[in-house]
């Protein structure tokens, strides 16, 4: 499939900002399943510097200051993306996610060393004693990975509530946790949450949708919107991505942006400003158009 | 208790701890050949001579103001500094096996580091575990690839040193970030080589000047630009972090600029020092903030120590971080556990000081020893977070034992267990004489181009009392200097007289961040005011006097009004004309609160702890004697304190003494202070005060028409107050007119306490002020002046002086001054808003949720 996606993210401020320092995750990555034809960046006003570079899990991040003063900021990034739809290995993956847990505690092979750094806390998750209890139905000794993982992310779809006026991203898990309702990204991590508290590396994916439903088909959540999913990480297959929103294994309908440990390692766009007042006013909008 | 000073044989009545091993002694009860001589002339001096030899260093460090602030202290920061003046002496034999220890692993860890932030080899190969690394809080994701473009990336490291039982040295901790203390052992050397001079010359002790030179150079050779005369800064969190006094002292030493994260900024991807309102580049940075903290874009969002863009600009290569920002990885306890391997992978050597033992509960094996032999061992956290200490399984009751070990099992990864060792005893004074106290020694080491330079010497901490097994500042322990002994005497290497140490003339002129000129200019302000408040409180303690030697109804109608002014200016309660509570209060109640109360904020105690406050903040700028003085303002003020009980008599003659010493204060930066930003600011915040003081006074005293004997006194006491009498009898004759008073503490030029001179000074100092980068912004502050030196020029005393009919005030006078007040207001604003910190401080984002409503 080829996207062409335009994702536009628009600050008002309520006094002049003199300074900004900026990061963009807004890059889709390149790998087997997908490739980034195209990527422009249209900053207003322009920035007086800006550079592009590979952050630390591989992704394109870009850095930009603004050094005018200005009283509303808005960056577009435009993209075109070929994806294509992989063999699922889900259901390859066999091996009883205990030992999974312990190849990765004991593997030196690069690939499992690699992965092994999304065993840990991260800044945005951070394990709390009941989460293990929540996961252990999905975790019962020798079962297969691919299977528990799917099981894991079928309760979260079915016990949560997705509602987007609950949460904010500064909203803490456990309080996602507690009222059962959030968005993507709050689902994703706690998936991610519940697969590092059983020893399994478990990694932020961040992305679009596409969510034109196809004839007869569903209309898929995160429309207009940047989305969010997570990966478990296989020693003999590697990377296997799930949906938690959606129930279901993303294709090539999903769009990978950027991965990371979580949310706070790829925010699409971050940024410290001088001055702007006390109030800042945000607009977003994403459009998903196939082109082909 | 017998006193040290009831008996003289000091070693004969020291009490040797069994079974530890003792630094002066031997296991016979003989002194160790290093401690011969010191032994000997300490016997020689005698207790009585040693004790008071002990009050003059105390009382040299507290007049250079060296402090530890300790956050939980109630009295807040600035405990004082605490010196044994019993040295550690190692021997010269010895040292230099501490000395090639600790080069090899200076050398070691910084390969550790490059390897850490590079190709991270000794993880794929299996010698470093990657928890170690990866789930480590220091380790900043964000630098990987960043590092220093020359030899080595650790510039400074400091290692914790104790000796075990069997006389071993061990290393109990490294310190890599921005390691504390230099300064401290350097403040101690200088205190200890002033108390026990002949001693310390035939002692033949190593000097650490060289040191500190080798530091320079090393942060000289960063320069990314090359450049002749790089400009280097220390970056403080400020003045609430607990070495602060310690990053003041060496600012001051080094001829850096001592800055905080606010008075930094980033543009064009490089760093530049807001000074004043100019941008000036800086090309290193001497960190002692937390790498985690220094970049909320990049690093902790929430930090305010920061420079938003930092980790841009190190990545650029546009500025040198020393120590790099990430290097606190190697702060951990269980990377002590790996080393011999990784020595003998690296360096192909073995480690030659050892350390101690540790368990890394990661590995199973390791996890079983450590939960099994808990109460023999040090449990710490590979990344403690501020505030967790390490634990003495020992000291544990068996539920917290259990606890523990819950919490182990629960995060295995993030705890180590280390052997306990007794560490060595080192005599310390005490008031009963000399007493063995634990002891830990703090090595530093700085890099040059072919290795590592250990400072000969370092900061050696013992424990208050003898049984505490744990050694920190943060609970409370004394230091001492370290002696390490050359073999031959040594010559005398000072920073100064080397041709290329020497600051350049522009280190004096140097640049002026907005925070520091924010603290002079009301440090001049609050000392100004201190001072003006004791003149008045005088002239009203006199007048009290009279009261009760004449019981005069004017004289106490005076005095009211003299109180009701100073309530007034000071802005403690109780304005004139309104309703006035504390009239009714006694005079002499009235006085004592003006004078003591802590928590109202215009009184004099609490002026004279602002004062301190804003020279604390700036303490890197004053000179010695400047900082002498300050010293003794806090000791009169706390003189002050103690006195609240006393009667008035004894309040005024503490005023008296407070008032020489604060005319010290401004005698010294009148006569010793380079004309230079900081003076400039120091001055107009005196120059300011003074103005809206006397503006505020004469409106107090004067518009307000008083019966004739009232209104004369009054205006007595104005002179007084103004310290014009003198002057106004020799030039008016004794009876005090309204106008020519007027006249003498409004307009004339010639008079320095009058408000036109104040006006001249600022208009003069603004000249001065760098604005060229902005004419317009100047025109703000200059034409305020302008305004009001106008009119006031323009105005006549007669006038003045007239009462107007319809109300029975002085509407004229009332009228000008509440212009000059509202002009002198609107140029303390505009200076604040042009020269001072930036209000309008880095704030982050509101990141964009993913995926709002669909």
């Amino acid at each position: 499939m080829k996207y062409r996606i335009v994702h536009t993210t628009e600050y008002t401020y309520q006094a002049p900002v003199t300074l900004c320092h900026n990061e963009v995750h807004l890059r889709p990555r390149d790998f087997s399943g997908q490739r980034c034809l195209s990527n422009t960046l249209d900053i207003t006003p322009p920035p007086s510097i800006l550079s592009r570079r590979a952050d630390f899990f591989g992704n394109e991040v870009g850095y930009f200051a603004v050094q005018t003063p200005h009283e509303q900021l808005s960056v577009t990034a435009t993209s075109e993306v070929q994806t294509e739809a992989e063999t699922q290995l889900h259901f390859q993956s066999q091996i009883p996610w205990n030992e999974a847990a312990e190849r990765l505690a004991r593997d030196l092979h690069p690939n499992v060393l690699e992965a092994r750094q999304y065993v840990f806390d991260s800044p945005s998750v951070q394990a709390w004693p009941g989460l293990a209890d929540y996961a252990a139905h999905a975790f019962p000794p020798g079962r297969p990975l691919g299977e528990a993982v799917h099981d894991l992310m079928a309760r979260i779809h079915q016990d949560f509530a997705y509602d987007p006026d609950f949460t904010t991203v500064a909203t803490p898990l456990t309080e996602v946790f507690e009222h059962r309702r959030g968005v993507c990204q709050d689902f994703a991590h706690l998936a991610i949450a519940c697969l590092r508290s059983r020893g399994l590396a478990a990694r932020y994916v961040s992305g679009y949708i596409e969510t034109d439903a196809p004839p007869g088909g569903v209309k898929l959540v995160g429309a207009d919107a940047s989305h969010a999913w997570f990966a478990v990480f296989d020693p003999d297959l590697g990377w296997l991505d799930f949906d938690p929103t959606n129930n279901q294994i993303p294709m090539d309908r999903h769009i990978t942006t950027a991965w990371g440990r979580d949310y706070a390692d790829i925010t699409p766009l971050k940024g410290v400003i001088y001055g702007g007042g006390t109030a800042q006013k945000t607009r977003v909008a994403v459009d998903v158009a196939r082109i082909e | 208790m017998t006193r040290a000073i009831d008996n003289p044989d000091l070693i004969a009545r020291y009490a040797r701890v069994p079974g530890a091993f003792d630094e002066m002694f031997d296991t016979e009860g003989g002194v160790r050949a290093p401690w011969a001589y010191f032994s000997s002339a300490l016997q020689a001096l005698g207790p009585g001579e040693f004790e008071r030899r002990r009050g003059e260093a105390q009382r040299l460090l507290q007049q250079s103001g060296m402090t530890y602030n300790v956050y939980d202290d109630p009295r807040g920061r600035e405990r004082p500094w605490a010196l044994d003046p019993v040295p550690l002496l190692i021997g010269s034999e010895e040292w230099s096996e501490i000395e090639s220890g600790l080069n090899q692993r200076a050398e070691l860890l910084n390969l550790i580091l490059a390897d850490i932030y590079g190709p991270r080899e000794l993880i794929r190969k299996g010698l470093l575990p990657m928890e170690l690394v990866y789930a480590h809080g220091g380790f900043l994701r964000a630098c990987h690839d960043t590092g220093l473009p020359g030899p080595r990336q650790l510039i400074t490291y400091a290692a914790d040193l104790a000796r075990g039982p069997d006389g071993q040295m061990w290393v109990m901790a490294d310190k890599t970030q921005a390691p504390s203390g230099a300064g401290y052992a350097l403040a101690n050397r200088t205190v200890m080589s002033r108390i026990l001079p002949s001693l310390f010359r035939d002692s033949q002790v190593h000097r650490l000047s060289l040191f500190f030179q080798t530091l320079r150079n090393a942060l000289a050779a960063l320069s990314p630009q090359q450049e002749q005369n790089p400009r280097i800064v220390i970056l403080t969190p400020g003045p609430h972090n607990e070495t602060y006094s310690e990053h003041a002292f060496l600012a001051g030493y080094l001829g850096y600029t001592l800055v905080q994260g606010d008075d930094l900024t980033v543009r064009d991807g490089r760093v530049w020092l807001r000074s004043l309102n100019r941008l000036e580049p800086v090309d290193i940075i001497l960190r002692r903030v937390d790498g985690a903290y220094c970049d909320p874009l990049e690093l902790k969002p929430e930090s305010r120590l920061g420079v938003p863009g930092l980790v841009e600009a190190v990545r650029r290569g546009n500025v040198a971080v020393a120590n790099p920002l990430g290097s606190s990885v190697l702060e951990n306890p269980a990377l002590m556990a790996f080393l011999p391997a990784i020595a003998e992978h690296l360096l192909g050597q073995p480690l030659r000081l050892p350390t101690a033992a540790s368990w890394w509960c990661g590995q199973a094996k390791e996890m079983g020893y450590v939960l099994d032999k808990l109460e023999n061992l040090v449990i710490k956290m590979i990344h403690p977070r501020s505030g967790e200490r390490p634990v003495f399984g020992a000291a544990l009751s068996h539920e917290e034992r259990e606890q523990l070990r819950a919490r182990i099992r629960a995060h295995p990864h993030l705890y180590v267990g280390q052997e306990a060792l007794e560490l060595s005893l080192t005599p310390t004074w005490t008031p009963q004489g000399l007493a063995p106290r634990r002891t830990v020694l703090r090595s530093y080491l700085v890099t040059r181009e072919d290795g590592y330079v250990v400072m000969p010497g370092g900061l050696t901490r013992v424990a208050e009392e003898a049984p505490n097994p744990l050694v920190s500042n943060q609970s409370g322990a004394i230091s001492k200097d370290t002696w390490v002994l050359a073999s031959e005497p040594e010559k005398q290497v000072s920073l100064w007289p080397q041709p290329r140490f020497r600051p350049a003339l522009s280190a004096l002129r140097g640049p002026l961040p907005g925070g520091a000129a924010d603290n002079l200019f009301w440090m001049g302000r609050y000392a100004e005011r201190s001072e003006e408040l004791v003149r008045l409180l005088r002239t009203a303690l006199a007048r009290h006097n009279d009261l009760l030697e004449f019981g005069d109804a004017d004289i106490e109608q005076t005095l009211h009004r003299l109180l009701d002014a100073l309530a007034y200016i000071s802005a403690t309660p109780a304005a004139p004309g309104g309703p006035n509570p504390a009239a009714a209060h006694s005079i002499d109640a009235r006085l004592r609160h003006l004078i003591l109360e802590p928590q109202a904020p215009g009184t004099l105690v609490s002026n004279l702890h602002h004062l301190e406050g804003a020279a604390y903040r700036v303490r890197d700028r004053l000179s010695r004697d400047t900082l002498r003085v300050m010293s003794d303002v806090s000791s009169r003020l706390l003189a002050l304190e103690q006195a609240k009980n006393g009667n008035l008599v004894e309040l005024r003659d503490e005023l008296d003494t407070l008032l020489t010493t604060l005319a010290a204060l401004s005698g010294l930066a009148t006569e010793s202070m380079q004309r230079g930003q900081d003076w400039l600011f120091l001055d107009m915040g005196r120059r300011l005060e003074r103005a809206q003081l006397i503006t505020a006074l004469i409106r107090a005293v004067l518009v307000q028409p008083a019966p004739q004997t009232t209104e004369d006194l009054l205006l007595e006491s104005l002179l007084r107050a103004t310290e014009s009498l003198t002057a106004y009898r020799r030039d008016f004759g004794a009876h005090p007119q309204i106008d020519t008073v007027l006249e003498v503490i409004l307009l004339d030029g010639a008079n320095p306490r009058s408000l036109g001179y104040q006006l001249q000074r600022l208009q003069a100092h603004l000249d001065m002020l760098p604005g060229e980068t902005d004419a317009t912004r100047l025109g703000e502050e200059a034409r305020l002046i302008l305004d009001i030196s106008t009119l006031l020029r323009l105005t006549d005393t007669h006038a003045l002086a007239l009462t107007d009919p319809q109300n029975g005030t002085r509407a004229d006078l009332n009228d000008l001054l509440m212009r000059m007040d509202e002009g002198l207001r609107a140029l303390s604003e505009t200076l604040t808003r042009h020269y001072f910190t930036d209000p309008r401080g880095p704030q982050q984002l509101q990141p964009a949720q993913a995926e709002p409503a669909t």
